[in-house]
């Protein structure tokens, strides 16, 4: 069977970030001994390099349908990757620690194209049981009365706002209605604009909570709701400094956190 | 490159929300339109011959551009090689615009978009992380910012 090879291997090495990266020891298809390759998961494909900077992959495995176990094996910390198809390989691999084992047990076991379907489409339903909710309870606008520290994060991007291009809609002044949330879900299905690169190309500076968007590639943001003030970064009052105050903390927590992460 | 094709095979066979006999084209030079069937699976476009149950070829839809052509075909690229163009041509303009959009939503980065936007919106209506409650609100693949960049920011009106 064919199969697009260079574009997948593109998308090995192209700079969408990867779920997953590590060396794991991979027993052999023909050579039965096990041999330490450089693993990059991304989605549902588990490419395997034979070096931490190899230019191109020896192999990939696409998980779709797959299953992981731990398994009895010489070597320790060992799992394996089972289809449930006629003659299917088990391909056995071990780790080189029983935290790393685990990790990466996790991820391949969430990683098929159907998981990730059903936690959207799961997410999708709480959406709109929330709209749906709110329009009995905050009158038209549907939206609580609070004022959350999330609003000051919208309004944060205004700093640099030439790297959030749906900034703008954010201006829209539209209300929220139970005939909106429908108009959301159809924007939600309608398609976006026809010739549409669905790689994600470009890095997007933005904050954490406001999600990696650009404006041309990303599913519509939904109007802003009439009545939630805009409220500028630098603007004077003590009231909007603390809620400042607040949010940058979080948001270097979590730059922190993934700096480490990335580690 | 190496890959598993057997399972591949076998996803090919699985159920498909779009499968149908087009028209399709290969990228190269003096390739022509052939009749083939051709069919959606998760992030895989299969197309086999129109008799047989293996297929000839997938193509992963993940970093490639759908365009449409003209009113009853579109065209699949990838984006390494953004000229050697895959054609599809259709049986009407509204089956046209339903592959289009069907192959669009059909790569996995297209869905984890989805999935964070959804994630933000609910948090952000809401205060809580709807992820929480299944326990894989750390996982890389639902990560706002997804993995291991570190986004750099101008910090300089502060």
């Amino acid at each position: 069977m064919k199969l697009n090879e260079r574009s997948v291997a593109h998308y090995a090495t192209c700079d969408s970030p990867p779920d997953k990266t590590g060396f794991l020891l991979k027993k052999g298809e023909r050579n039965t001994a096990y041999h330490r390759r450089w693993f990059v998961l991304k989605g549902n494909m588990l490419f395997y390099f034979e070096e931490r900077d190899g230019r191109e992959p020896i192999g990939v495995i696409v998980l779709e349908g797959c299953t992981v176990e731990l398994c009895e094996s010489a070597e320790e910390f060992a799992f394996a990757v089972k289809f449930d198809c006629a003659k299917a390989r088990v391909y056995k691999m071990s780790a080189e620690s029983q935290a790393a084992m685990e990790s990466w047990v996790k991820a391949l076991s969430r990683a098929s194209f159907d998981y990730m379907r059903l936690v959207v489409k799961e997410l999708e339903r709480q959406l709109e049981e929330i709209h749906e909710a709110g329009v009995g309870v905050g009158g038209p606008q549907g939206r609580p009365k609070t004022a959350r520290p999330n609003q000051v994060a919208r309004s944060r991007s205004g700093v640099s706002s030439s790297s959030l291009p749906w900034r703008e809609s954010l201006q829209e002044d539209v209300q929220l209605t139970s005939d909106s949330s429908k108009e959301n879900g159809d924007a939600w299905s309608r398609p976006p604009p026809v010739a549409l690169a669905n790689g994600f190309v470009e890095g997007a500076s933005c904050a954490a909570w406001e999600g990696c968007v650009d404006s041309a590639r990303a599913p519509p943001v939904p109007p802003r709701r009439r009545g939630a003030s805009l409220e500028s970064p630098v603007s004077p009052g003590t009231d909007c400094f603390s809620k400042l105050h607040d949010w940058y903390g979080r948001e270097v927590e979590e730059l922190r956190t993934q700096w480490l992460h990335s580690q | 490159m190496r890959f598993n094709e057997k399972e591949l095979a076998s996803l090919s066979r699985q159920p498909s929300e779009m499968a149908a006999e087009l028209g399709m084209r290969g990228p190269k030079k003096g390739d022509v339109v052939k009749r083939r069937l051709v069919k959606l699976v998760v992030n895989f476009l299969f197309y086999f011959r129109t008799d047989e149950e293996e297929p000839i070829g997938a193509l992963l839809l993940e970093q490639c551009r759908v365009e449409r052509e003209d009113s009853r075909s579109f065209s699949i690229a990838f984006l390494d090689e953004a000229e050697r163009k895959y054609l599809f041509e259709c049986d009407s303009g509204e089956q046209c615009g339903e592959w289009v959009d069907s192959i669009i939503k059909a790569s996995y980065e297209f869905m984890r978009k989805n999935l964070i936007f959804y994630r933000t919106e609910i948090h952000r209506l809401t205060g809580k992380d709807p992820l929480e409650q299944y326990g894989i609100s750390d996982e890389t693949r639902f990560q706002v910012n997804n993995g291991l960049q570190l986004v750099s920011r101008d910090t300089s009106s502060l």
